[in-house]
């Protein structure tokens, strides 16, 4: 497939997957997103990444606004990145003299930005997880940006799914995306190629399936005495998870998770066939192929990552976002670690999709939401390329490259495809990593192998801990009765939204 | 004359509650006015931090006819149950022994006191690795020396309550130890004489002498520790998050969780169980109050 | 002559001493010493050597000591994690609690044991209500008012919250009651206000306490994360064990940075306990039984 081919049909795909599930809101794990590296991600930047070619003549004398930017990094931050948005400071003040930016790092989560937004003191700008978009709509927490982002033409280059997740329904928007992730799998191959679990060319024979992890899992355990998967089944992460597995065994359409009915009512079904499957087999993952990691109940994300770059578990369900944790942060050698898609499943093969966006606390004015937007696109947040954005973008692939992390494309929040021609172009050329180890992956994501599904979409983090409660009771009780734990979590999950939502 | 009396004693009136008025103020912003506010919270309908809609006692039903909290309160209860097993008994042990030494003793105090001068928050966090699973997990090396086979503590239901608590009791136990210490102390030299006189061997002497003299200062710091477990909060967050399967959450966890766990900002319920725990307490603080055959000290 | 030997104060006496019996029983004392000194100090000896571990030492290696004493990591971590901010920002908290804890506790605990004005002792059951009730408890309300006020991100709150400390003022208030009434009535009768004679007699003559809650507000100050964590998260304020609760809650960190931090976080308290240890040790007693 000729490159330009390959990113239409990426494109297309994006959207595909969006119209599809179009009722599915995409949403993200609530662990902080302290790890992620999205792209293009300011950290990666350098200061001195030429400005020379930027015009400096004033855009706009007439805009007046003082807009606060939480999204401004810590002065604890390093100096480059800093110094990258003091840049960015200075070419806001040339370009609209009567814009001024307020710095005001905020660390975003729900709990600390609803009273911050109700007693007026939210930052204008804020960085939310896709979870909560659709929460902060529904009780006004948030402004409404629509004419700014048309002003700007942006609303033609959202992806459908993105119009869903930051819309009210009716065709007015409250934010825009910032980047997102798929769930895959991370691999360590030291321990594959251990168990001999190699093919002639020295590329992994990776799992394909749910059941190939059990199946290799256990070749793995035998060959390396190394626990073959960790899964963390700790606070919210495991049923983050698990949901993916659920939705691989069938968990969707009919059987769906969470559903609505025709007055709006939600309800939740763990007790569907695809669901006590999938349960099913975390049960076997631990009792009968014995390939989990010792700690599950208590291992929670970071850890998944440093077992795996430390050669104690040879597999990891992560996303494409989290690959400098096992390699940059975690030590595991660029070549030694592959990117795989989530492996299928009887019912189907789903990989979740999340992320985070940018949204504007509930008093931020017309005025200001553009002057942000105008900040936003220099900071090349938006799908515009200027000498500016690619400089900044060929310095975060070089900076990714130095300190040993795998230089990948990233996924895109757009469908503008200059602008992810570009990111892929200098991504090539600052590869440091054999593609045919995360070729599949990103394949996948195109050729429809596998399919993209956002998060579930009330109330996910409570469904998460919920089914990370029953997931903890089975892989740590080996007699328990799956259907009783799975009804138990359904009676207490549904009782929750009919006290939250359904009235 | 009479009036420049009264002048003064009204000067004197207002200048005392001036002084006291900063102390007053910060006292009803952070304790006396949230505490209402609780009470009032848990008796309505609450999106995000907004009242909605008084609904009685609904979120008290609700809070009760979830499996989690009658887990939490079984598990609170239990958790009550095994720090009287260890963490009562272990102080008094570790008095009478460090009291029978005379060399190092100061040592041997101090020993025993330290864990309980590092923050709580980082003393836990420790603990974690320490019952960390795997051939690398602290206690399974240990063990390991004595031919016991590798565990994986923390995901055992029936021992993550003894083990939570024994990591409070070792935190705690050198202080409450230094209490008992000094009532030991505090016991006439002369019984013990008389004692050994009438014919009363060792043993005689801690059962008949040593027991009865701490008893009662062993009977208030019972009610006290039975009140500081029921508050228990941040072992389980750190050590188990609560699990596995809620099978260590406490109702002070529960409390936590509901308002800033899991994004699902239920202030109304979480403020429900914080009054039904305060409500607890004072039944506590009721019998402790019994046992001292006194009434709290109000006025005093 | 003979050395002189130290009475034993325990159940076991010196006439004891010639029983084999009581020989047996104080061997077996010592051995539970021992076993005693290792259990406290073991985790805390553990840590410490844990630190010397990189990640994949940490994860896999199965020994007690580390394979090589480099300082290097310990400071790496130091910097990396920018932990002298967060030293910096404990310190602030400290000074500020410091100042709030012993001028309105004690101010108030001076207009309860001395003044007494007319209905002093509805604040005064309040007061002692308070200690009956867990702070925890009305975190939630609290935590939304000072963010309604647009107090979040800022060491105010904290400064002033140790200014409402039951435990405090009831501590004061012991001492205070026992201090010689004719003193401050002299102070009175030379024309002092109120005011003057708390910091000119009262304050002076009640040093002892004033250390006292001193390093109880400063340990407390420097432990405390869970209403900073609530206030300070994610602003650059954050303290050294609020950011250690983010550290282990978030997934920012490996493990043996972890480990590292928690060593930090250790040693001004372990610092301040030696200094002040004979205060400590004796003072807990009796506050404890007081308490």
């Amino acid at each position: 497939m000729k490159k330009s081919m390959k990113i239409i049909a990426f494109i297309v795909a994006m959207v595909m997957m969006f119209t599809v599930f179009a009722a599915c809101v995409p949403a993200d794990a609530d662990f902080g997103g302290g790890d992620t590296t999205p792209s293009p991600s300011p950290t990666d930047r350098t200061p001195d990444s030429n400005l020379g070619d930027i015009d400096l003549s004033v855009v706009d004398p007439d805009l007046t606004a003082t807009v606060t930017l939480g999204n401004w990094p810590p002065d604890t931050a390093p100096r480059a990145e800093l110094a990258l948005f003091e840049g960015f400071r200075d070419i806001m003040a040339a370009q609209f003299p009567n814009v001024t930016l307020v710095p005001n790092f905020y660390s975003y989560t729900l709990g600390t930005y609803v009273p911050m937004a109700l007693g007026g003191t939210a930052p204008n700008l804020f960085q939310p997880h896709f979870t909560d978009p659709q929460l902060l709509i529904g009780q006004h927490l948030v402004a409404d940006v629509t004419d700014a982002l048309e002003d700007f033409g942006l609303i033609d280059m959202f992806m459908p799914g993105y119009l869903q997740l930051f819309g009210d329904g009716n065709g007015r928007l409250f934010g825009l995306p910032r980047d997102g992730y798929v769930l895959g799998m991370h691999l360590n191959l030291n321990l594959f190629e251990e168990a001999g679990l190699v093919d002639d060319d020295g590329l992994p024979l990776f799992p394909k399936t749910l059941q190939e992890v059990a199946e290799k899992g256990q070749i793995i355990r035998e060959q390396t005495g190394k626990a073959a998967l960790v899964f963390p089944a700790s606070a919210t992460f495991g049923g983050w998870l698990f949901t993916n597995i659920a939705w691989n065994f069938g968990a969707v359409g009919e059987d769906a998770i969470t559903r609505r009915d025709a007055d709006g009512r939600w309800y939740v079904d763990f007790t569907t066939i695809p669901m006590i499957a999938a349960m099913e087999y975390m049960h076997a993952l631990r009792w009968e192929y014995d390939i989990l990691h010792v700690d599950a109940t208590t291992t929670d994300w970071a850890s998944t990552h440093s077992l795996l770059a430390t050669g104690e578990v040879a597999m990891n369900f992560a996303a494409n976002d989290a690959v400098d944790n096992p390699t940059a942060i975690g030590g595991l050698a660029v070549d030694k670690f592959s990117l795989i898609p989530f492996p299928a499943g009887p019912g189907g093969a789903y990989a979740l999709n999340g992320g985070t966006g940018f949204m504007f606390s509930p008093d931020t004015s017309r005025d200001q939401a553009t002057a942000i937007l105008h900040f936003l696109k220099i900071a090349g947040f938006l799908p515009f390329i200027n000498d500016n954005i690619v400089a900044a973008m060929r310095a975060g692939a070089s900076a990714s490259r130095e300190r040993g992390a795998p230089v990948l494309p990233p996924i895109p929040a757009w469908t503008d495809e200059t602008f992810i021609r570009t990111q892929r172009e200098i991504t090539e050329e600052y590869s440091n990593v054999d593609m045919r180890l995360y070729n599949d992956f990103f394949d996948s994501l195109v050729d429809g192998s596998v399919i993209l599904r956002g998060e579930e979409p009330v109330h996910t983090q409570r469904l998460y801990r919920e089914l990370t409660n029953a997931i903890q009771r089975v892989i740590t009780v080996e007699d328990t009765d799956i259907v009783e734990v799975l009804m138990r979590a359904e009676r207490e999950f549904q009782s929750f939204l009919d006290e939250e939502v359904n009235n | 004359m009479k009036t420049k009396l009264k002048i003064e004693k009204i000067k004197y009136q207002g200048a005392s509650w001036l002084i006291m008025l900063p102390g007053i103020a910060l006292f009803t912003f952070f304790l006396w006015f949230p505490l209402l506010q609780s009470i009032r919270m848990s008796m309505y309908r609450t999106v995000n931090i907004q009242l909605v809609e008084f609904i009685w006692f609904d979120n008290y039903i609700t809070v009760f006819q979830r499996t989690e909290f009658l887990q939490a309160l079984v598990n609170t209860l239990s958790y009550t149950v095994w720090s009287l097993l260890i963490g009562f008994l272990i102080p008094i042990f570790l008095a009478l022994v460090i009291g029978e030494t005379v060399r190092a003793r100061g040592v041997i105090r101090t020993a025993a006191y330290i864990p309980n001068i590092l923050p709580g928050l980082a003393a836990i966090i420790l603990w974690t690795a320490v019952f960390s699973a795997g051939e690398s997990g602290v206690l399974n090396i240990i063990l390991g020396y004595f031919g016991i086979d590798q565990r994986s503590y923390l995901t055992e239901r029936n021992l993550v309550i003894p083990l939570i608590v024994s990591v409070a009791t070792w935190r705690g136990a050198g202080a409450t130890a230094l209490i008992y210490m000094a009532g030991l102390a505090s016991i006439n030299p002369q019984m013990y004489e008389a004692a050994t006189i009438d014919g009363a061997g060792i043993w005689k002497r801690l059962r008949y002498i040593t027991v009865p003299g701490i008893f009662n200062l062993g009977s208030t710091l019972l009610i006290l520790q039975i009140i500081a477990i029921f508050q228990i909060m941040f072992e389980p967050m750190m050590l188990t998050a609560g699990g596995p399967d809620n099978a260590s959450l406490s109702l002070m966890l529960l409390m936590w969780q509901y308002a800033f766990g899991g994004g699902t900002m239920e202030f109304g319920r979480a403020s429900a169980v914080a009054v039904i725990i305060a409500s607890i307490l004072l039944v506590f603080t009721a019998l402790y109050s019994m046992v001292n055959k006194r009434k709290v000290d109000w006025d005093n | 002559m003979a050395k002189i030997k130290k009475e034993r104060t325990g159940v076991i006496r010196n006439f004891d001493m010639k029983s084999p019996g009581a020989k047996v029983a104080l061997v077996i004392i010592y051995i539970l010493c021992v076993v005693i000194v290792v259990v406290s100090l073991f985790p805390i000896f553990w840590v410490i050597m844990a630190g010397f571990k990189e990640l994949r030492e940490f994860m896999v290696s199965t020994a007690i000591f580390p394979q090589r004493f480099d300082f290097s990591v310990y400071s790496r971590t130091w910097s990396q994690l920018n932990i002298f901010r967060n030293y910096t920002n404990s310190f602030y908290v400290i000074m500020g609690s410091l100042f709030c804890s012993l001028i309105f506790n004690g101010l108030l605990a001076y207009g309860i044991a001395i003044l007494k004005p007319y209905g002093y002792k509805v604040i005064s059951k309040m007061v002692m209500f308070t200690l009956l009730v867990p702070a925890t408890i009305s975190l939630v309300p609290l935590f939304i008012n000072v963010t309604s006020l647009g107090l979040g991100g800022s060491f105010v709150p904290l400064w002033l919250a140790a200014g409402a400390n039951a435990f405090f003022v009831v501590l004061f208030r012991q001492f205070f009651e026992s201090l010689p009434f004719s003193l401050v009535e002299a102070s009175r009768i030379d024309g002092c206000s109120p005011a003057q004679t708390f910091f000119k007699v009262v304050m002076p003559l009640s040093k002892p306490i004033f250390i006292v809650v001193s390093i109880f507000t400063v340990n407390a100050a420097w432990s405390d994360f869970l209403l900073p964590f609530l206030i300070l998260r994610g602003s650059e304020l954050e303290t050294v064990m609020v950011r250690l609760f983010v550290f282990s809650t978030e997934q920012t960190v490996n493990v043996d940075d972890l480990m590292r931090a928690v060593v930090f976080s250790m040693i001004p308290p372990v610092l301040l306990f030696f200094i002040f240890q004979k205060w400590l040790t004796e003072n807990i007693v009796t506050v404890g039984i007081k308490g």
